[in-house]
């Protein structure tokens, strides 16, 4: 406990005494989780706008005459990677015809009888899984047809990976390159405390003594800075979302108050571990070499 | 503390041999003067015994130490059991005098208080008392080193090593400064320090130790700077 407020004295000491290095780690962490933030943004904006698309796709599944329409959506709303399923009898089928055509519906009173069959429109959590679950409806007996967009749900899959796999990627590359300037931002910092450590050391000081003062400090400067810059990037993201609902309204992104908050928590959450991680590192470094004899 | 120090050599790169086959035994409680020219080892024994350099050859025993074979938890023990008094001060720049001395004892786990308060004592001793709130930066050569020595004996050291502890006083200050060394010795510190001042070691007669490239050529028991005519 002694040692703790020794440390947590010192720490307030070592802020106050340099603040040149310390306002410059604290900006370096802003700048470093600012863009680690807007990575983070963009893949899931990425995958938000393929998701969309993604679920607009749908399998239309035409029945033969006497097949049960509800039994049958029943069933398939079961099946695996099935969103949704809504069942179109002949009659709603006839309606949404009369409506598509318009001023021209009269047209249809020619066909006498109701031909059109009735039919289950499907909708799947992803454009990898359209052809998979065509090929079960096919199957089906009381299925006579199915139509979906097979080229389209081929190219959307490919595009959906890429994005998987760009977005992983891109949080991957920002978070290394992040924890790296973090990393040789503290280790500059606590170069210019090397002698500091090492008298310290010279005179009997713990290295845990030594090096809690350092990894506080790294603390500090992880959460200072990354809730500036979830502030900032809230702030910024916010009026970005605005401006594109004001001018490029078919673009959505996502907006949701619930995830400013939790992309603040990851940035926060990441900052204090990388930050506590790189400074102990750094520290304990320094000390290691400064503790082994030549 | 008991020093014993056996066949130890001491070489940097490969062609300059700063101690040589060096033996030497020092009781608990002894005051040794070590003399000797400028690079004849002096400083580099006493890194040794601090054990801030490791012989290339030879066993060196402290007390309950074998310096060789320390691991690094036990390191810090032993630094805290002695004291050194270093010809370069190295105090902690951003701290003052008084800071200098309590932080030793706060990195052994005194109170604040307490170690604000014992910090004030022995910075008393030296002389220093009125100017503990100053930085080193603040302080001349001397006024840093008597920060260095209250620094080196605020733990009550058993071993107390001192490289050229009045190198940068005036006569009177060096004075003082041998009584307050010879106070610690006499309450059963061993003292070892290596000096230069010829004024001290005839006027306080202890043990003489003298290293010629890297060599003992002399261990006599209250002797001069320079060897005695009559011996």
């Amino acid at each position: 406990m002694r040692s703790f407020s020794f440390a947590f004295r010192d720490t307030v000491r070592l802020i106050r005494r340099s603040p040149g290095i310390s306002g410059l780690t604290f900006l370096t962490v802003l700048v470093v989780f600012f863009f680690v933030g807007c990575s983070f943004l963009l893949a899931l904006n990425t995958r938000h706008v393929i998701s969309v698309v993604e679920g607009e796709l749908v399998v239309q599944a035409y029945l033969q005459p006497k097949a049960d329409l509800d039994g049958l959506a029943k069933k398939v709303e079961k099946m695996p990677h099935v969103r949704g399923v809504r069942p179109i009898s002949p009659e709603q089928a006839l309606e949404l015809l009369k409506a598509r055509l318009g001023n021209q519906s009269a047209a249809v009173t020619l066909l006498g009888e109701n031909p059109l069959p009735a039919s289950l429109e499907v909708r799947v959590d992803k454009a990898s899984s359209v052809s998979g679950i065509a090929r079960e409806l096919v199957s089906m007996p009381e299925v006579e047809d199915v139509v979906y967009a097979g080229k389209v749900a081929e190219k959307l899959a490919r595009l959906s990976r890429f994005a998987e796999i760009f977005s992983l990627f891109l949080l991957v590359f920002a978070g290394l390159a992040g924890a790296l300037v973090l990393y040789n931002t503290i280790r500059v910092a606590i170069y210019s405390r090397k002698q500091e450590i090492e008298v310290m050391l010279l005179v009997g000081a713990m290295p845990g003594f030594v090096a809690l003062p350092f990894v506080l400090l790294g603390l500090f400067w992880g959460l200072t800075g990354t809730l500036a810059a979830s502030a900032v990037l809230g702030l910024l993201y916010k009026s970005f979302v605005n401006s594109v609902q004001n001018t490029l309204p078919f673009i959505q992104l996502v907006d949701n108050p619930q995830l400013y908050l939790k992309l603040a928590l990851v940035l926060i959450g990441g900052g204090i571990s990388l930050s506590w991680l790189c400074s102990w590192i750094a520290v304990e470094r320094h000390i290691s070499e400064a503790m082994k004899p030549s | 503390m008991e020093i014993r120090m056996s066949g130890v050599t001491k070489t940097f790169g490969e062609d300059i041999t700063a101690l040589e086959d060096v033996f030497l035994s020092v009781p608990k409680g002894d005051f040794v003067y070590l003399v000797g020219p400028t690079g004849s080892g002096k400083t580099t024994l006493l890194r040794i015994l601090n054990r801030e350099l490791l012989p290339t050859r030879g066993q060196v025993l402290v007390g309950e130490y074998n310096l060789r074979k320390l691991r690094r938890t036990k390191v810090c023990q032993y630094r805290r059991a002695i004291g050194m008094v270093f010809q370069d001060y190295r105090l902690l720049e951003e701290r003052t005098a008084l800071e200098n001395v309590a932080f030793v004892l706060e990195a052994v786990g005194a109170p604040r208080r307490e170690a604000l308060d014992r910090a004030g004592e022995v910075l008393d001793c030296v002389g220093m008392w009125r100017r503990r709130f100053l930085y080193p930066r603040e302080l001349s050569g001397g006024e840093q080193q008597r920060v260095s020595i209250a620094r080196a004996i605020a733990n009550d050291p058993r071993l107390l090593l001192c490289d050229e502890p009045t190198g940068n006083l005036d006569p009177q200050t060096a004075g003082e400064i041998m009584q307050v060394l010879l106070s610690i010795n006499a309450s059963g510190t061993t003292l070892i320090m290596a000096t230069h001042n010829r004024y001290l070691v005839d006027a306080y007669r202890q043990r003489v130790v003298e290293l010629k490239m890297g060599r003992i050529v002399r261990d006599q028991e209250r002797g001069r700077y320079d060897i005695d005519e009559e011996l």
